[in-house]
């Protein structure tokens, strides 16, 4: 799961999309998520995200990430499926556990929502490099820098804590403590101090970068410092119509 | 204590480990040389089974890595990361040295006698906060961590990558220290004068292929497969090379300045 958020090369249509059009995009399609009830839109936009995810060249990698959502929205549709007693019941368990037709349908809808909600963001984060992002929101939106820096370094620093957090797993494996166990709970137990080491390295890294970018001018740069631009071409339209068209049908 | 029998490890298509065989027996002390991407840190993890092999088969102090968790194979062999940070997560040296031993030592008597033993070893003030110490003294919390659990064999992946001088010469004389009293040990390094002054047989990794396999003097003079390595030897050895004849057996200063005063004294009795 590490790299899921870092950049792709490459020159689908996705890639050259002006990364407004894509963030736009990624904002409508999780919102059609929830704004719809019905399984079939959740599920086409599920579909959306995995045809625009083969146009970029990252079926794969999307792929193996629903698999991870997947897992997740599984234990939630497990916990919430017991949870909703109205409708009809549809399998019956022992000590009053049951199942009914609207928790299933609910629960269901719980899970895809989650896997189609989260694709659009890594989607597009793959086609997009973070420092067009932040330009593009300086440059076209006045957004102040200092926020885009935050906003994309954040992003930037997931996939490396994710790294550091396997690293610092494999350290104490290597030190004897069962990380290889295969109980869940003790797991979890022997994770907690981990975060101890994480936070320092954390701080250690991030304050580097703080004193690395104040030494190369970061608050000398203003809103006309970017030299790329970003230009809307006949796509950008086409794709906003695309996800209004989407929107529409998940409201109806 | 430690062998690979024909190890070939992949990482997604590219080959990073082809077909490594060597033993390393108990008692050993071993250098693994080699280029930046040679393999060697891989090769490590492939000793303590934090990464299984594609093909072929490692075996620790017995255990198959393949079929062994490294939990248990770390009761056997302790291994130090280049990193000390990621093994620190304690708020004192003392709670460091003592969290290593929870998971093997159930007598807390016994395990705060290790850690007594270990502090005293190292000269640290088992109350300090590590993540307020030097590197040099991090990487020796995080080493006394895991010889407080007495491993049969130590791991050491570039032991001594950003330590200064004084700080180095600590780790490896307790390092040292420890492989007199008997423990194996492979130590990763990029530092050849401390691989001259400390290992007594070099293992040279070039592009995941194990190139040479001897005494680290006969590795030393080996000047050709040393630059099939990218590595430079130590300076004792280069300078014994360059000149040849009867300083050709150098290897250590001590070695070199007998050297030198015998052919002095050789040359004032001819002048004589």
């Amino acid at each position: 799961m590490s790299g899921f958020l870092s950049y792709m090369r490459g020159d689908s249509i996705l890639h050259r999309l002006n990364p407004l059009t894509k963030l736009v995009m990624s904002v409508s399609l999780c919102a059609s998520c929830f704004i719809t009830n019905r399984h079939g839109v959740v599920a086409g936009i599920i579909a959306f995200n995995l045809l625009m995810a083969y146009s970029a060249g990252g079926l794969g990698r999307s792929l193996v990430m629903s698999a991870s959502f997947g897992k997740l929205a599984l234990v939630l549709f497990a916990l919430q499926v017991f949870f909703v007693r109205d409708g009809n019941v549809i399998l019956s368990l022992p000590l009053n556990i049951y199942v009914t037709d609207r928790g299933a349908l609910f629960s269901s809808l719980f899970a895809l929502r989650l896997v189609a909600a989260a694709m659009p963001l890594a989607v597009v984060l793959s086609a997009t490099r973070m420092s067009d992002i932040s330009n593009a929101l300086v440059r076209y939106l006045n957004m102040p820098y200092k926020y885009t820096f935050v906003l994309t370094t954040a992003m930037r620093f997931i996939p490396i804590f994710s790294e550091e957090m396997a690293g610092i797993v494999e350290a104490q494996t290597a030190r004897g403590v069962e990380f290889d166990t295969k109980n869940f709970f003790k797991k979890i137990r022997l994770l907690l101090p981990l975060c101890v080491p994480l936070l320092i390295s954390s701080v250690r890294k991030i304050e580097g970068s703080a004193i690395s970018a104040e030494l190369r001018g970061f608050n000398l740069r203003t809103r006309e410092s970017g030299y790329k631009t970003y230009g809307f071409a006949p796509r950008d339209a086409a794709m906003l119509v695309c996800c209004a068209v989407i929107a529409l049908a998940a409201k109806i | 204590m430690l062998r690979f029998d024909g190890v070939s490890f992949h990482r997604g298509p590219e080959k990073v480990i082809s077909d490594v065989s060597f033993e390393i027996r108990a008692g050993e002390f071993a250098a693994l040389l080699g280029e930046n991407g040679a393999g060697k840190s891989t090769l490590c993890r492939l000793s303590n089974g934090l990464l299984k092999p594609s093909s072929g088969r490692v075996t620790v102090c017995g255990d198959d890595t393949a079929r062994t968790r490294t939990s248990v194979i770390a009761r056997n062999a302790g291994f130090l990361f280049q990193n000390p940070d990621r093994q620190l997560c304690q708020n004192t040296v003392l709670g460091e040295i003592v969290f290593g031993l929870e998971h093997v030592v159930s007598d807390r008597a016994e395990r705060e006698r290790r850690a007594g033993e270990m502090l005293a070893a190292f000269s640290l003030d088992g109350g300090r906060d590590p993540f307020g110490m030097s590197r040099g003294e991090r990487q020796q919390v995080a080493l006394a961590s895991i010889l407080a659990r007495k491993p049969r064999m130590l791991i050491l992946d570039e032991p001594t990558t950003g330590l200064d001088y004084r700080e180095c010469m600590t780790i490896m004389g307790v390092v040292s220290r420890l492989n007199a009293e008997g423990t194996t040990i492979l130590m990763v390094s990029h530092d050849m004068e401390v691989t001259a002054d400390f290992a007594e047989r070099a293992l040279v990794l070039s592009g995941g292929r194990l190139i040479a396999d001897g005494p680290v003097r006969r590795i030393m003079r080996d000047v050709k497969t040393l630059d099939e390595a990218s590595l430079l030897p130590a300076q004792i050895p280069a300078l014994a090379v360059s000149l040849g004849g009867v300083f050709s057996d150098a290897f250590t200063v001590d070695d070199m300045t007998a050297l030198v005063e015998r052919a002095n004294a050789t040359r004032g009795e001819a002048a004589r």
